[in-house]
């Protein structure tokens, strides 16, 4: 019997009552994400009733030392600001649970309380399992869960597991992960987290290209010169994040997941349904259709990976990469890295793709740039000068989500001048309400079964093969490519603006 | 100078004075995403609206068209004032919207159409809000070129003479004109809830057995009252009681209504002036009770699910109180209103009742 109070109410799929379990639960992405986003549902009244939170943590902690530190964080990150009157019931519906990660004991334990939660609603419950640990424990939290037999659903019910990044740190590992997972959950119960995915402006990308009828004539090599990727991170290595980044870098810290996602909703074809596999299908093939870049040559030619010196960012003096606080000062890591990407399908055949991410440089800014092909050389264009720069649409996905589009005008005047203008479409501008927390809507999709916004074995192993030819020119070839150097607070080195250069490009002035 | 209303100006100087309130000022980004007029038969609407447009202007950017019709005044004349209402969008970017008000004085028919459509943002929807009964300016070929037309049933005299007009207009439009009802917005938190909670499994297993609905309005919100209850009745598949009169005793009124199996269902609806506009909803079957309140001003519901084994409450948000965030609760869900297209007719039969 289906719920007759559901129908034509809210045209998004419908989250299932469930018991979070969050293993990691003392680390950050707890506190600063994950309750806060269960807690601004609760505020929006989306949360579905009767969801119980458990915290699955190695320390010793008493329920309410667990609750009093969360609420600490929320009152300082909630996007809705803090409401006692919600947080008090909300709450009560939150509690720990201390165990090691490896102590199948835990495990039991935790059986026993969920079926308790079970006895206590009087029926059986679904399961979601949030695994937000350190990569090292995602292989034994999932084979206990399995041994506790906590991956089984109980009949009508359901049991899902959401695995955070870094998914693998190369091919191999992300193979071995994904086939813990898998015999753990079903793929259809498995979702793995790109939070970018979340965001608004990402999820606008399909809307913009597909609901617009003016875009996706011009989609494709006849109209579009090349797309620009960019990632620009003004931080450096501050809270003791270097121990983490020196061991992963740029490439395989953003590039691998977030950045090869959004060339993906950029590049991919129109999928046949909006459905989950309707739309990963055809994101997989985008990245099935990358140019291998798989000998040190090809990567000298087409990646430029650096690392920052000491420099200035909004005037304050920022040390070099290799002086950060938990970097090997010998570090062969990255912090920038810029790739040139070739799609080789029928839709993108010539159009390179550029991406590029970076730590210190001059300021935050995460957007996404189609620049479109001159006009052709007559008319306007035949005047001295020419038309100054060709047609630029921008989708920004952080900060100030929004989309603008560069075009030519006349200058006002007797003689004709030309000189670009942009229109502009904030987000904030136009809708004053805030757009939710990414881990918000990932959440209600993963209660709601929903995968869409989730990445998929197959898209996971793709994304790693190709960044896999590049890391062992690196730091397995004995003719390993350069790393090249930047001032701190600059737009990244030379190398990477030569990269452009060579195809009569150049990277965009944010 | 009006505090509120902003400068007066000639009407035909209006798109003038307009772009000289932005030549004067760099530093503001003028921001519409659709026309919003008001129109109000009430005097001294113009300031209330305006004061309403500036909070709505928050998280709804528009170019607001304010108009009055001033009754008391035989000889026709046009009065119009300009001004802008800026927020401060992320703490750094003022970002504004302008507002045209005008007051007709005199026979309205044929200057008030032109007028009002002369100052839209063209492309732009056209979002038109008719404060009180519709009257005959309504009928004056309006709703065929509105997109979306906003009224509160509530605040009608006689809702049967206005839904039948409204009836004649949404079938006289040439676009695919919405209807948005604030009584029926009134009721969105309550039934987003009650489905909320009918996703439980031993809630949806109780809904063939439920026995009695209640609901406890206040007095002015009869009209939402009945339209949550002629949705719940539609839902869930529930037919008029045949044979039976709905029947009126003191403040409560009593629909006899007939599950899909043929059983029995009571609904009450209980005027009470001290309640929020909707304060209580309960659904009772054997040993459960669904149950939604809001005490009057209380910014959340209270949801709980009783059953005889346990029971379960959670808050929830409770529809905004004041007409601006009614009407901005509209614009941010959009939407064809088709739900509300299709519960009309039950909420027509009750209303007639």
């Amino acid at each position: 019997m289906t719920n007759p109070f559901r129908e034509d109410l809210v045209s998004r799929s419908r989250p299932e009552s469930c018991t979070v379990v969050i293993f990691g639960a003392t680390g950050d992405l707890t506190h600063r994400k994950l309750v806060p986003a269960l807690y601004n549902l609760a505020v929006d009244g989306e949360l579905p009733t009767g969801v119980k939170i458990i915290g699955f943590a190695r320390r010793e902690k008493s329920d309410a030392e667990f609750r009093e530190g969360l609420l600490e964080l929320n009152r300082k990150v909630s996007r809705s600001g803090h409401d006692d009157a919600i947080w008090g019931p909300f709450s009560e519906n939150i509690s720990y649970h201390q165990s090691e990660f490896t102590d199948p004991d835990g495990y039991k334990r935790l059986a026993e309380r969920l079926d308790a939660i079970d006895q206590e609603r009087g029926r059986k419950g679904n399961r979601l399992f949030y695994i937000a640990s350190a990569p090292e424990f995602f292989d034994p939290i999932l084979i206990s869960l399995k041994e506790a037999g906590l991956n089984e659903a109980a009949p009508g019910c359901w049991s899902r597991v959401i695995v955070e990044k870094p998914f693998g740190t190369d091919l191999a590992t992300a193979k071995h992960l994904n086939e813990v997972v898998n015999a753990t959950f079903h793929e259809s119960d498995t979702y793995r987290i790109d939070h970018y995915l979340g965001k608004e402006t990402a999820q606008n990308l399909m809307v913009l290209r597909f609901a617009n009828a003016i875009f996706e004539p011009l989609w494709n090599s006849r109209y579009i010169s090349h797309i620009q990727i960019t990632c620009a991170e003004n931080l450096g290595m501050e809270g003791g994040r270097g121990g983490y980044y020196d061991h992963a870098g740029a490439l395989r810290d953003m590039v691998q997941n977030h950045l090869l996602q959004l060339l993906s909703l950029v590049a991919m074809e129109p999928p046949t349904d909006l459905s989950a596999d309707g739309v990963r299908d055809e994101k997989v093939k985008v990245i099935r259709s990358l140019r291998q870049w798989d000998t040190p040559e090809k990567v000298a030619a087409n990646v430029v990976r650096a690392q920052y010196t000491a420099g200035h960012i909004d005037g304050a003096a920022v040390p070099g990469y290799r002086e950060e606080d938990r970097v090997n000062p010998e570090s062969t890591t990255e912090a920038y890295v810029a790739v040139r990407l070739l799609i080789d399908t029928w839709r993108w055949s010539g159009v390179p793709f550029y991406i590029r991410m970076g730590k210190r440089l001059p300021k935050k800014s995460t957007e996404i740039s189609v620049h479109f092909k001159p006009a052709p050389c007559v008319l306007f264009n035949a005047l001295p000068g020419g038309v100054p720069g060709g047609n630029v649409l921008v989708i920004r996905i952080q900060p100030d989500e929004g989309i603008s589009l560069r075009m030519v005008s006349k200058l006002p005047g007797t003689s004709l001048r030309l000189e670009p203008v942009k229109m502009d479409f904030h987000y904030a501008t136009s809708f004053g309400k805030g757009s939710p927390e990414a881990y918000e809507r990932l959440l209600l999709d993963a209660m709601a079964g929903d995968a869409t916004l989730f990445a998929r074995r197959d898209e996971v192993e793709e994304a790693w093969k190709f960044i896999d030819h590049i890391e062992h020119a690196w730091h397995q070839s004995d003719n390993p490519p350069p790393m090249a150097n930047f001032t701190a607070g600059s737009w990244g080195p030379k190398e990477a603006d030569d990269l452009l250069d060579q195809d009569g490009h150049a990277w965009r002035r944010l | 100078m009006d505090p509120e209303l902003g400068e007066e100006v000639p009407v035909a100087s209006i798109d003038k004075e307009l772009r000289k309130l932005w030549e004067a000022d760099e530093v503001h980004t003028n921001a519409s995403l659709i026309n919003l007029v008001t129109c109000s038969e009430q005097t001294g609407s113009l300031r209330q609206n305006s004061a309403i447009i500036r909070e709505l202007t928050r998280e709804h950017a528009c170019r607001a068209i304010l108009v009055e019709f001033d009754r008391t005044v035989e000889i026709p004349s046009i009065r119009a004032w300009i001004t802008a209402h800026c927020h401060l969008a992320e703490g750094k970017k003022s970002v504004c919207c302008e507002q045209i008000a005008f007051v007709f004085t005199g026979r309205v028919t044929g200057r008030f159409r032109n007028t009002v459509f002369g100052h839209l943002n063209s492309d732009l929807p056209l979002v038109f809000w008719w404060q009180g009964e519709l009257s005959d300016v309504f009928r004056e070929r309006l709703s065929s070129v509105i997109d979306r037309l906003v009224i509160d049933s509530s605040s009608w005299a006689d809702p049967v003479a206005n839904f039948v007009r409204l009836n004649e207009a949404v079938a006289s439009s040439t676009l695919d004109l919405v209807v948005q009802d604030l009584a029926w917005t009134r009721t969105w938190q309550y039934r987003l809830s009650l489905a909320g909670m009918f996703d439980d499994p031993v809630a949806l297993s109780a809904l063939p057995s439920i026995e009695t609905v209640r609901i406890v309005h206040h007095p002015k919100h009869r009209s939402s009252a009945l339209q949550l209850l002629a949705w719940i009745s539609i839902q869930a598949g529930w037919r008029q009681g045949l044979g039976l009169a709905a029947s009126h005793e003191g403040p409560v009124e009593t629909f006899p209504l007939e599950s899909k199996s043929g059983h029995a269902i009571t609904a009450s609806l209980e005027a009470d002036e001290s309640s929020a506009p909707l304060g209580l909803l309960e659904l009772n079957a054997p040993g459960v009770t669904v149950r939604i309140s809001r005490t009057a001003g209380a910014a959340h519901l209270l949801r709980e699910l009783i059953t005889s084994a346990n029971s379960q409450t959670s808050l929830a948000p409770a529809d905004p109180d004041d007409d601006a965030g009614l009407v901005g609760a509209q614009l941010a869900r959009g939407g064809k209103n088709t739900l509300y297209r299709k519960v009309l007719p039950r909420f027509l039969e009750l209303l007639g009742d």
